[in-house]
């Protein structure tokens, strides 16, 4: 790495994999990264790293992003010459494993994919399966009809746990920072030790986006009608003369918000974080009515919302908590209030994980509601990787826009299209 | 300048620094970009510039940001009142076309300090303090500035800088910068210092203090930021104001007492004060069991 060509190169393409993980990188970048290297050379890694973190990275997250992939790319020889056997080891076995599965499962027909989830599982899974496969196996010649379709919806059903396991845990860096992983983690995850630290972000980033669209509505100019006072009293200033006119501001008009809130067992945390976020926005709407539900529905006063502290207690003594979800029920409840509850001004938000009985009659049910109120808009906190293995997420997200907030910041995202809507 | 030289200069203006903060100041030196600071109030973002102007041998400017923060207040302004009079007491005198001309003249312009920070014959270090807290019109303008080191004013034309200064943008991340201006600079995140940084600010900044009573609270103060309880964290300011007081009250030992009477200094809101109270009821009955005879100890002054 002496010849500056040849680190020149690897610059070039190290700043391709940083725009591969996300980074905005731009020409200017790799000169400057370049430069400094120039100057710095390649004597101590973590002045160089630093050095390099300072020119590529431009905000904490993309920091994150940029250790991971400096670490990823400037590593010793040793260590590559290691990450290269043990990645040739690992191939090999999982070689061997596909082999083995392709001879010992040849009956249940598995996919490419499949075959490769297998080879992929841990030992311990794998025999189990096979101990599955070899306990069913006489049935199954006795009653190949019966039996087959069977075995092969078990090996479906426990090859597509494992890969969606195998997706989650590719999670980002930024979930494991101690300062900003709770922002990037999946809610569900939350440890209740770490509740009140969530809490707490949810007020800053609440406010980081309340300074945002205060900033927004401002930019969003003038009703054009001439303010003749402050257009007088600024006139003073320059001896009389107008020499800027001040005009009136826009009216800033906000919509009502019905939100649906499930409330049923693991669906609670995502609820009270959505609500916390929604009730400290304060342009998110005009005013807004919450409607608790689960197998039924329960609407929710205002003041009882107010401290967000006592939301679970509330919700416990509402009596629809712990239950199962009929979203369809509690949207057609909403429809047949009077005076209507929905309308051409209305947002309907639904915080659900989509997981209902009857989904057909739900799906029936938002599209009537879809019809009534101006806007539905569905929060979800399943992992939008996972959408494509369950059917709830793709009937609904067909009906109306679904947005993923698995995280808080996915979270805030959401709450901040909703409001900039 | 290279980074054993910065170095240098920073340890003589006493200022406690870690590798990190030494690569990146060189850095955005070297580079000539303007540096963006970002991280939680009270960390010392604003202390950088300080630093750097004495570090530097330079002058500081200093431009603090607030929403409706224009061009008038950070660049330039023409000063209309001597405008009007000098209308006044040329009419008739001069021609029209000249008398214009001469009302847009260097005579009639206010500098602000960006437009001091260019315009001024040594080298300064310019400080834009909060730039999250002005507009993002505001933010817009600084583009020009910071990649070309020139403002354009529309009455005179481009004004190109006679000396480059080096640029500190500070924020808070109340609102997020744009992709633009993030471009044009060198970064900076800083976190809260770790235990052996915070002793070491409180003994540089605050030497006639007791050295146990600062370790006491730095070791106090690190508690306090570790718990998740704790919404507002207490800043390094904060944390000398803390040191500060409890020396001045004479307070040689943080005991408990001692803890909870001078908290405020620490500690700004009643929630957070709250626990601090809950925290320490907790304890107590854990040292009692423990030594219930002598003086209470341990926990988070120990």
């Amino acid at each position: 790495m002496t010849d500056p060509a040849v680190y020149l190169e690897k610059l070039a393409v190290f700043s391709r994999i940083l725009r591969a993980e996300g980074l905005n990188i731009g020409p200017g970048q790799t000169e400057d990264a370049a430069k400094i290297l120039t100057i710095l050379g390649f004597q101590d890694r973590e002045q160089v790293k630093t050095a390099l973190r300072t020119v590529y990275a431009k905000s904490r997250e993309e920091q994150l992003l940029f250790d991971k992939a400096f670490d990823g790319f400037f590593v010793t020889e040793e260590v590559l010459r290691k990450n290269a056997m043990q990645e040739a080891m690992r191939q090999s076995q999982i070689e061997q494993n596909r082999i083995d599965a392709r001879q010992q499962l040849e009956e249940l027909g598995l996919s490419e994919e499949q075959q490769y989830t297998y080879a992929a599982m841990p030992e311990e899974v794998r025999q189990k399966l096979r101990d599955f496969i070899k306990k069913y196996r006489d049935n199954n010649k006795r009653n190949p009809d019966l039996y087959a379709g069977f075995i092969h919806s078990v090996f479906a059903k426990t090859l597509l746990e494992q890969h969606i396991r195998m997706e989650d845990a590719a999670v980002g860096c930024q979930a494991h920072d101690p300062e900003m992983g709770l922002l990037y983690r999946d809610i569900s995850q939350f440890q209740d030790s770490e509740i009140p630290k969530a809490i707490s972000i949810i007020q800053t980033v609440s406010r980081r986006i309340n300074g945002e669209l205060t900033a927004k509505r401002k930019r969003n100019g003038h009703s054009g009608k001439l303010d003749f006072r402050r257009t007088i009293r600024k006139g003073l200033e320059t001896g009389g003369s107008f020499y800027r006119l001040q005009y009136r501001k826009k009216r800033n008009r906000k919509k009502t918000l019905v939100i649906l809130c499930d409330v049923s067992g693991s669906m609670v945390q995502f609820s009270e974080f959505a609500l916390r976020f929604i009730q400290s926005l304060n342009q998110a709407s005009e005013s807004s009515r919450v409607f608790l539900f689960s197998e039924e529905l329960f609407e929710a006063d205002a003041f009882s919302l107010q401290n967000m502290d006592l939301f679970r207690s509330y919700v416990r003594d509402s009596g629809v908590y712990g239950k199962g979800t009929d979203l369809g029920n509690a949207i057609r409840t909403v429809l047949q209030r009077t005076p209507p509850v929905l309308n051409s001004a209305t947002t309907l938000l639904i915080l659900s994980d989509t997981k209902t009985v009857d989904q057909p009659g739900a799906a029936e049910a938002v599209l009537q509601a879809k019809r009534k109120a101006g806007k539905v808009l569905w929060l979800n906190p399943i992992p939008q990787s996972q959408w494509k293995h369950l059917k709830g997420p793709q009937l609904f997200a067909s009906i109306c826009p679904m947005l993923c907030c698995n995280t808080l910041n996915a979270l805030a995202e959401a709450c901040r299209q909703l409001t900039l809507s | 300048m290279n980074i054993d030289q910065l170095k240098e200069k920073m340890d003589q203006a006493h200022y406690i620094y870690d590798d990190t903060l030494a690569t990146v100041l060189s850095v955005a030196l070297q580079l000539g970009r303007p540096l963006l600071v970002e991280g939680a109030a009270g960390v010392g973002k604003t202390e950088i510039a300080k630093v750097m102007a004495a570090a530097l041998d330079r002058d500081l400017l200093r431009l603090q940001c607030y929403e409706g923060l224009d061009e008038s207040k950070a660049l330039y302004e023409w000063n209309y009142q001597k405008q009007l009079l000098a209308i006044q007491v040329n009419m008739g005198q001069k021609e029209s076309d000249e008398l214009t001309r001469s009302l847009f003249s260097d005579e009639y312009l206010l500098e602000r300090p960006l437009l001091q920070s260019i315009r001024s014959d040594n080298p300064v270090v310019l400080l834009i303090d909060e730039i999250d807290k002005a507009d993002e019109e505001f933010e817009a303008f600084l583009l020009e500035l910071l990649s070309d080191m020139q403002v354009s004013i529309p009455e005179i034309g481009t004004i190109r800088a006679k000396s480059l200064p080096f640029v500190v943008l500070t924020s808070n991340r109340a609102r997020p910068l744009s992709e633009a201006l993030r471009r044009r600079c060198a970064y900076l995140y800083i976190q809260y210092p770790d235990l052996e940084k915070e002793l070491a600010i409180l003994r540089a900044k605050l030497p006639h203090v007791d050295d146990r009573l600062c370790v006491q609270v730095a070791q106090a103060v690190q508690m306090l930021r570790s718990s998740e309880a704790i919404l507002k964290k207490p800043s390094i300011a904060e944390t000398l104001d803390w040191a500060a007081a409890l020396d001045a009250l004479g307070i040689r030992d943080l005991t408990p007492d001692a803890l909870l009477k001078t908290a405020g200094f620490v500690l700004k809101n009643s929630e957070d004060l709250a626990v601090l109270e809950q925290m320490q009821q907790s304890q107590e009955p854990e040292q009692e069991q423990h030594c219930g005879h002598c003086h209470p100890h341990g926990g988070l002054y120990d």
